[in-house]
Formats: structure tokens, sequence, C-alpha cells
């Protein structure tokens, strides 16, 4: 069964000099438990790709459709409920809230999504990525490979069906982005997500159940 | 041009941006010193320049219950080229059914000596003139609207008819006199000859002014001595409005150092912008001193470039404060009761210049210090708050005692400087901690299991609690300005609340004056007969003036206690008056004839140190009298009713012409026709009314309070600058934040709901403690200087409180427009970089 459907999509931004072509024709249909590697040169639109999937960019031509539901018939209100514990992200600059320690980051999306137990679950989380220790601390006391850590234990904390990152280990030394990825592929088999994931490195592209290449704004 | 001039003009090339809130910060601060700078001088200059037109001549000899005699008439006719008499009492003007007090002033044909008087018909000369048998007298419009006069128009004082012949639009000697409790009515004396108005003992002052081209101060010495004994008070050009000058000077080193608390505020502002600044200066500094440059020359960049700021925003404030003074000008000496000089003045503005440039380098040199205390390598890794280096410390503390200095020259009141200043920094401290504290509990708040499954309000409280809060600046410059209004608030009520709720119970509907000693009994009888009249108290009265102490000069042992600054009311007494209390010493025999006593008020007594048995010196309508204080009595002043400082014995005065005062307490609604009666059977007896007396009052203070509130609004204003600034340099930390909750699901409501929240609770915060900061002070000044209870009053605190959330959230919500419209892909794709 498909967990991502997009149908001939496009996508436009408006930058300094006229509207620029980002992506076009992207046809992908990913299956549930899947994982899938998207990879290009730089510039190729697989980050875009991946805010398509998760409904932080809006598709300009086509249909882009995730768990069964069409993400552009959703306001973006209706988008983010949709990706209450069904989406998880994680980003290159791990984005984590400064003012807010390891485990209230990671309690953040379990308590907008009304979950009772938000403090227990979010240490438990943070306890399977070896983050035990650094609850309380803010992600300025922690080093990269912590933050990181922290975003994943929050990505994966609602349980999501579909896990999407965008080079998780873009920011991190070598050491730390296979730790990194480890920790990535051991929650997806956990919690038998599907992932979606945009990187460089091809060694982590192999560890795919499927990588797709794209080149100027197409799938190659 | 220097190196370091030559980067920091090279870096400044890029604009002042960043010095956007500084900039206003200081400029606001400065224009509102500089404008009620600029109003104090103009308002001094006008009254020196003015001051023989205001005061009616040179110089002027005052005597109280008495007019000159032949003594002093030779003195004045010697030493002057031209004088005039004028005399002042209160009456009441009685046209038909309608009656009003109005203060009569009686002139001679030379009257104003300088000057004119603008009527709205006809001259002086004519305005006066007997027509009919009745002589004529002008009086202020606002009076003769109520007694629904017009030119023509006949009105009675005392057992005097007058004809209204003009109205008076102006004065030239209006301002020398206080707070007027009633609109003028000029007439010339003689037409009082029959209107028992001048009575002996009646309560008069006569006042005689003098053209002369004699050295004022050698003149006044010579009047002094001669007549100083027998109660003549002096006055000349030189200081002709003395109450006014002290009154405008006393209230404008209040305003402006209202305005440094302002000042204060903007430096918070100041201090984070340079702070900021400096931030987006790191990588620069550390390539400087990774490129060689010491740290002399690092710091000299940076100093020149926050120097040039500083010294625009001054400037800028003193064009602002000096233009704005100058726009206004024509408007606020038109609504001044007296002479107003336009133009631009240097030492106001200096004075405001020295504040904003001390202020403004004491805030801004901390950030500075701290920043060029980093190495290179410490720079690189991330800037730690370190403590300045000890030369930067030693010149701030140098800076700051030149601020305290200067503030105290300038104000001339170590005293009131140093408790003002005190005062600020108190409240900065509090608001600190309160920051602090605040900050402090949201992050634990944040923690705790109550706000589970509440997110939005623990990403609040995570905010307040976390690094880069803006919860101490929200706090520190909101909370100053707050605290201000919080003070006047509760003072103000708490004394609208005494007169209101207190007085009215207590005090009586009014006070009768001048009445005659053969007029006294038939009254009494009168008021006590009425059923509508509760009680009636009566004393004997004169005024006289304190000396004095055992032999020594009375103001020399008691300073400058009101009890000796001028004269006071006396009473005579030979039987205990009812509901006296003695608290010392004995009241004298009834029918006693020895040598004088005097029973002295027990807390005034207490206050210049008076024992039992000392010798007071008083000089009674020109006559020197000795009395020994033999008993303390307990007076209440302040229901309004009747209370004297000094009773003498009978004996002591025995031939003094004196009047008796009568105070009565009656129903309301009862109250004007016992006025009408009274008037009717006792023309030459005056009424004032206590109501209409403590409105006259309540009017002076609302004035007081409202040129307070509108300094505590430029505090205010300067507060919202810094704010604006703190809460628009978190606006790129909210975009972020606001796209990373919307990824984790949160919506745009809960997400505007979430920063609303985190705005109210600083404000709140900010109101709270400014609330605080009012009771606390409004307690100080209530119990401890005013003597009155203090009554913790709500309504003004929750204004306060309400204020604080409003303008917090307004400018919180303002703010979080571009956060909540940001789309999240494209921010953190921009973060990405």
């Amino acid at each position: 069964m498909d967990i991502l459907t997009l149908k001939g999509v496009g996508l436009t931004l408006q930058g300094n000099a006229g509207p620029v072509e980002i992506l076009r024709g992207i046809d992908l249909n990913v299956k549930a438990g899947e994982s899938l590697a998207l990879i290009g040169p730089s510039g190729s639109g697989k980050s875009s790709l991946l805010m398509l999937m998760a409904g932080l960019e809006r598709a300009s031509t086509g249909t882009v459709s995730a768990l069964g539901q069409d993400l552009g018939a959703m306001d973006e209100d209706g988008l983010a409920r949709f990706r209450r514990g069904r989406m998880g992200v994680v980003f290159q600059s791990f984005h984590l809230i400064p003012t807010m320690t390891a485990l209230e980051n990671v309690a953040v999306p379990l308590e907008i999504a009304g979950e009772a137990r938000a403090a227990e679950r979010a240490a438990e989380e943070l306890a399977a990525v070896g983050l035990v220790a650094r609850t309380g601390h803010y992600p300025a006391q922690m080093s990269g490979g912590e933050q990181q850590r922290v975003a994943l234990a929050r990505a994966s904390a609602g349980r999501p069906k579909l896990l999407l990152a965008d080079e998780p280990t873009g920011n991190l030394d070598q050491a730390n982005g296979a730790a990194i990825m480890d920790l990535l592929f051991g929650l997806r088999d956990r919690h038998g997500a599907t992932l979606v994931m945009v990187t460089h490195a091809a060694e982590l592209a192999a560890r795919c159940d499927r990588v797709v290449r794209m080149a100027d704004g197409r799938l190659a | 041009m220097s190196l370091a001039l030559r980067l920091a003009a090279r870096e400044m090339r890029g604009g002042i941006g960043g010095f956007r809130v500084l900039i206003l910060c200081l400029a606001l601060g400065v224009a509102a010193i500089a404008a009620v700078g600029t109003l104090r001088a103009a308002i001094n200059a006008g009254l020196a320049d003015q001051g023989a037109v205001i005061l009616g001549g040179d110089a002027e000899l005052s005597f109280t219950y008495r007019r000159a005699d032949r003594a002093e008439t030779d003195w004045i006719a010697t030493h002057s080229r031209a004088s005039s008499e004028v005399i002042g009492f209160r009456s009441l003007a009685v046209a038909g059914q309608d009656q009003a007090l109005t203060e009569v002033k009686a002139v001679d044909g030379n009257w104003p000596l300088l000057g004119q008087v603008e009527l709205s018909q006809g001259t002086l000369a004519e305005a006066f003139a007997v027509q009919d048998g009745l002589p004529g007298a002008i009086m202020e419009p606002l009076l003769a609207d109520r007694l629904g006069l017009k030119p023509g128009d006949r009105f009675k004082m005392g057992t005097q008819a007058f004809r209204l012949s003009a109205l008076m639009l102006s004065q030239p000697d209006s301002a020398t006199s206080g707070i007027g409790f009633a609109p003028k009515t000029v007439v010339r004396t003689e037409a009082l000859a029959e209107s028992g108005l001048l009575a002996p003992g009646s309560m008069y002052e006569s006042h005689y002014r003098l053209l002369t081209g004699a050295e004022l101060g050698g003149l006044r010495h010579q009047a002094e001595n001669a007549f100083g004994p027998k109660g003549m008070e002096w006055a000349d050009r030189r200081h002709a409005a003395r109450g006014v000058e002290a009154f405008v000077n006393r209230l404008g080193s209040f305003l402006i150092l209202v305005g440094l608390a302002g000042l204060a505020v903007g430096g918070v502002g100041v201090a984070s912008a340079v702070r900021a600044w400096m931030e987006a200066r790191v990588a620069t500094m550390a390539t400087l001193k990774v490129l060689g440059a010491a740290g002399r020359l690092v710091a000299g960049v940076y100093l020149v470039q926050v120097a040039a700021v500083v010294v625009l925003g001054t400037a800028l404030g003193l064009g602002l404060g000096a233009g704005g003074m100058a726009l206004a000008m024509p408007l606020i000496a038109g609504a001044l009761p007296f002479p107003v000089e336009t133009g631009l003045f240097p030492g106001a503005l200096a004075e405001a210049a020295f504040y904003g440039l001390l202020t403004g380098f004491l805030f801004a040199l901390w950030p500075l210090a701290q920043a060029l205390r980093q190495g290179a390598a410490a720079i690189y890794r991330g800037a730690r708050r370190v403590w300045p280096a000890t030369p930067w410390l030693v010149l701030q503390a140098l800076l700051l005692a030149a601020l305290i200095g200067g503030a105290a020259w300038f104000s001339g009141n170590w005293r009131l400087t140093l408790g003002t200043l005190g005062g600020v920094g108190a409240v900065l401290l509090v608001l600190w901690g309160a920051g602090f504290g605040l900050a402090r509990a949201a992050r634990r708040l944040a923690r705790s299991p109550l706000v589970n499954g509440r997110p939005g309000l623990r990403l609040a409280l995570a905010a307040i609690g976390g690094p880069r809060s803006e919860a101490m600046a929200v706090v520190l410059s909101l909370g100053l300005g707050l605290s201000v209004l919080a003070v006047v608030g509760q003072i103000d009520a708490n004394f609208r609340l005494a007169i209101q709720r207190d007085l009215p119970g207590k005090a009586p509907s009014f006070f009768f004056i001048d009445l005659q000693p053969d007029q006294l009994q038939p009254f009494l009888h009168r008021m006590s007969g009425d059923p509508a009249v509760h009680k009636v108290e009566s004393a004997a009265m004169l005024r006289g003036t304190l000396m004095t102490i055992n032999g020594e000069d009375a103001r020399k042992v008691a300073g400058n206690h009101w009890v000796v600054t001028g004269d006071r009311g006396i009473s005579l007494a030979d039987t205990l008056p009812p509901g006296t209390e003695i608290t010392a010493g004995q009241w004298w025999p009834q029918g006693y004839d020895g040598p004088g006593q005097v029973s002295f008020a027990a807390q005034e007594a207490k206050e210049i140190g008076l024992k039992l048995g000392d010798k007071l010196g008083l000089n009674i309508l020109g006559r020197d009298i000795e009395v020994t204080v033999t008993s303390f009595r307990k007076v209440d002043f302040t229901n309004a009713g009747m209370g004297f400082v000094m009773i003498v014995d009978q004996n002591a005065l025995k031939g003094a012409p004196y009047t008796a005062i009568a105070t009565v307490y009656a129903d309301p609604a009862a109250e004007a026709g016992l006025l009408r009666e009274a008037a009717r059977t006792w023309p030459n007896i005056t009424a004032i009314s206590v109501k209409e007396a403590i409105a006259k009052v309540v009017e002076a203070l609302t004035a007081i309070a409202t040129a307070t509130v509108a300094a505590a609004g430029a505090v205010l204003v300067v507060g919202l600058v810094v704010l604006v600034g703190a809460v628009s340099a978190g606006v790129p930390a909210r975009v972020r934040e606001a796209s990373v909750l919307k990824v984790l699901g949160a919506t745009r409501g809960a997400i505007l709901a979430s920063f609303a929240l985190r705005a109210g609770l600083m404000g709140a915060a900010a109101g709270l403690v400014a609330v605080a900061a009012g009771a606390v002070g409004g307690w100080a000044v209530l119990t401890q200087v005013m003597e009155l209870p203090f009554v913790f009053e709500p309504v003004s605190a929750a204004l306060i409180v309400a204020g604080g959330v409003v303008v917090t959230l307004v400018a919180g919500l303002v703010f979080a427009a571009v956060p909540i419209s940001a789309r999240p892909a494209g921010v953190l794709r921009t973060l990405e970089g």
C-alpha cells in the first residue's frame, strides 16, 4: 500500500529575479514501511520535494497525497493537525526550540497532540537515544550530535507512520553521523515507520531500500 | 585621522540601523527633560523680566490686619517717587438671592503703578467713578457669571452697594497671590468706608507698592530693621512672585528627575542595543584582534561609534525638546496666569544634554567593555558574559557619581535628588529582581506537571524562562513608568478618598470670619437654634507671628517649620474650650490676669522642640508680647475644623481688636438658606464654604498630579520604545519557533495564543511589580510626608496591571504577525543555509 503518492508535482517559487521552477513533473509512490533515499546534486530539488511530502510547501501543480489524504486540499492549520502523530521531520540544522530543555523539546509534539503522558513519553524517547543525563539541558548546552539525537527523539515521539529526514547528518562529523543514522534506522525499525531521507552520502543512501536520484528538479 | 577613527568611519558606512532604538530612547528622554527645563526657564525669565509689573511696583511692604502707621507711611513717602496702597480681604458679593465669595482688592487712585488693567469697557477712572450715589466696581467675568451680573447692575458687599461698571479681563499684579480661593473684585478703598468690612480686627492685609530708583537690597535692610519687628513683610521685583517661583522651581526639579527616570529606562534600551550591536560585530572584532590590533585600538574603534550615536541621540533630543516647546509655548503661555518669556534657554538645554550624554555613556559602556574583554578565540567560540575590566568599572563609577552630583547641583536640592534617584534605583533593582524571579519561576513552572497537556502555556513559560528571554527587558522597560503612575494613582486616590469620604462627615459646612465681638452671641443663638445645624463652634481670633523662642529668633530655633514661617491664627480664651484635651501642663485658672500664658499644639510643639516653661515672643498687630508655654493640647488639623496652634490667655491680649471665627456644621440641604440669612443679617461677615475651598485645593493638587502623570507618560513612552526594541529584536527567533511548531503540528491559533500568553504574563508581572512599588511609594508619601492614613486603592492598581498586560499584548501581537504568517518551508530552508 502506498503511504505517499505524488502525481505530476511541480513547484515554482518566486525569486528576486522572477519565478524559479524548482520541481517539475514529479511522479513518485512510496510504500508503507519502505525506506527511500533522495540523492542528487545541490539545487536539484531534493529538500523541496521533502517539504512537499511534509506539507510544509504547497505544490504549484499536481497532487501530493500522504496516508491517503490529499495535502493540497488542506489549509495550513489542517496540515499542522494532519502531521500530529503521523509525520516526524528531522532537519540538518536540528531546529530545536532554544528556549526549551531537551525534555521539553521532545514533549512539545506530544503535548500538541494532546498526549496525557507527554513528559514520561519524552523521557523514554530521550533514553532511547542515549540522552538520559541531558534531559534538563538547553540546546545551546549540547553538542551538534546531541542536538540531532534530541531532534530524532522529537520526530519519533509521536510514533509517526512517516519519518522525513533532510540531510540529518549534514552538520555532523563522521562518527556522530554514523551514530545518528544507526539511531534513525533503529527508530524506524522499532516503530515500523516509512523513512524518506535526503542525503548526499552514498553509503547512507545504500542503507535504504530504494534510492531515487534527482537532477534539475526532476527524477532522474 | 587616527586609525581607530578611520576604522570606525569605515564600519559606520553601513549606516546606524542597529542603533535606532538607542537613538530614539536617548532622544525621547532628553527631549522630555529639555522641554520641562525650557518651560521652567521660560517662566523664571518671565517672572524676572516682569517682576516689577507683577509685583505692582519695585518693592512692596505688607502688613496683616492693619494699615501702615504714620512712621511707615512717612518712610514710604520718603523712599519712593510714587506709591500705592492695596488692601486685600475676602467677602461675600450679594446680588439679589445670589451670593458668592470674592477676593476683594481695595485700591487707591495710583493703582496700578505699573502695567495696565484690561476692562470690558471704559477706563479705570470711569469704572471707579460714583454714579447715582453708587461707587463703581470691577470684577472678574467668572464672578459676574456666577452672580448673573452684567455691567450696570448693582450688588452689595457688606452694607455697601456697588455698581458693576466693567468686567476685569486681566490685571497686571495677579501672579503674586497664591492659590486664589475666589475670583476677584476691585473697588476704591474709600468706597468701603461705610461697608463695615474693614472694621478693627477684620481679617485683611495691606500692601504698599513703591516705585523707587534706590538699591533694593539696602532699602530692604532699612525697612526690615525699622518695621520687621512690627510684622512687616518685604517683597521686591527681584523675586516678585516668590511663591510661584519656588513652586515652579520645585515642581520643575521634580519633573526633571522623573524625566531622568525616563532616561534610566531608556538606558536599558541603550544597553540592549549596544549589546546586540556588539554581538553582531563579534567576528569583526575577533578578526581585528587576530590581525594584530591591540585592545586599545579595538576599544577605540567601537568607542568612537558608540560616542557618535550617543551624541546624535542627545542632539536629536535637544532639538525635539526645544523645538516642541517653541511650538507649544504660545499655548502654554496663554494658559498660565503669569508672564512666560519665549526663546532658547541654553542652561536648560545644557542640563538636558548633560543628563543625556552621561546616561547614554553609562549604559552603553558596560556591554561595550564586556565585549572588549573577550579574547579573540573566546569571541569565535561564542561570547560569554564577563565583567568589564577594572578601568572601565572605575569609569562607570565616575560617570554615575557625576550624574548624581550633577543632578543634585542642577536641582539645588540634595534631598529631593537623592530621594528621587534613590527611589528610581530601588525600583529598578526591584524590577531587575522581579524580571529575574519571573524568569526563574517560569522556568520551574514550565517543567512542572501542572502544565502537562497545555503546550501553549508550556511554550509561553519556556520562552519567558529560557535563554534570551525578553522578560527582563519587558519588566524593566515598562515597570518604571508604570511604577510612577501607580504611586501617583495611589496618592491621588487616597487623597480624594480622605477628602470625599472622611471630610464631609467631620468637616464643617462653613467658616464664618470677621464676626465682631458684639455679633457673636446673636450669631451663635441663631445658628444653634436652627434644627438643620448640628454643631457650632466659635473662637476669638487674631493673627500673629511667632518671633522668638526663649529670646532667640524662632526661625533659627525651629528651622523652616510652618509654625514659624509666617503669621498664624492665634486664639484667646479664658476657659478651656469644650472638647480640648490637655496632654501636658495645666490650663490657666478662670479670670487669670497674671503674666501671659500660651497653650501650644502638642504635635507641633514636639516638632519644634518646645517644652513647658519656654518663653515665646509674639508679634500681634505690630505689638510684641511675651507668653510662657504652660500647657500642650491635642489638635487635629485634618478635619478642616477649628484648630489653633496657639491659644493665649485673654488677659495677655487685653484691648487687642479681635474678631471671632465660627464653624457651622449643617445639613447640606440647608446650607444655601443659612448662608443667605447670615449675609442678610450680618452683611460684614464672610462665609467660606469648606466644600468650595477643598475643591480649590483638589483642583491645584489635580494640576500637580496631571503634570506628574505627564512626566510618567514620558517615562512610559521611552519604556515603550525599549519594549518595542526588545520585542522586535525577538522576531527572528519567533519566526523560527513558529515554523518549527508548525512542523510539529501546532496551528496558527495555538501559536498566536502562546505568543499572547507570554506577552500577557510579562506585562502582568511588570504591572504587579509597579502596583507593589506604587503601594510602597504611596504609603511612604501619605503616612510619612502627609501624615494621612494609607488605604490600598485597588481600582488604579487593577488599571496599572491591565495597562501593562494590554501594552505588552499589543506590542507582542503586532510583532507576531510576521512569525505567524511565515511559511515554515521557506524559513527552515533559509536557516539550513
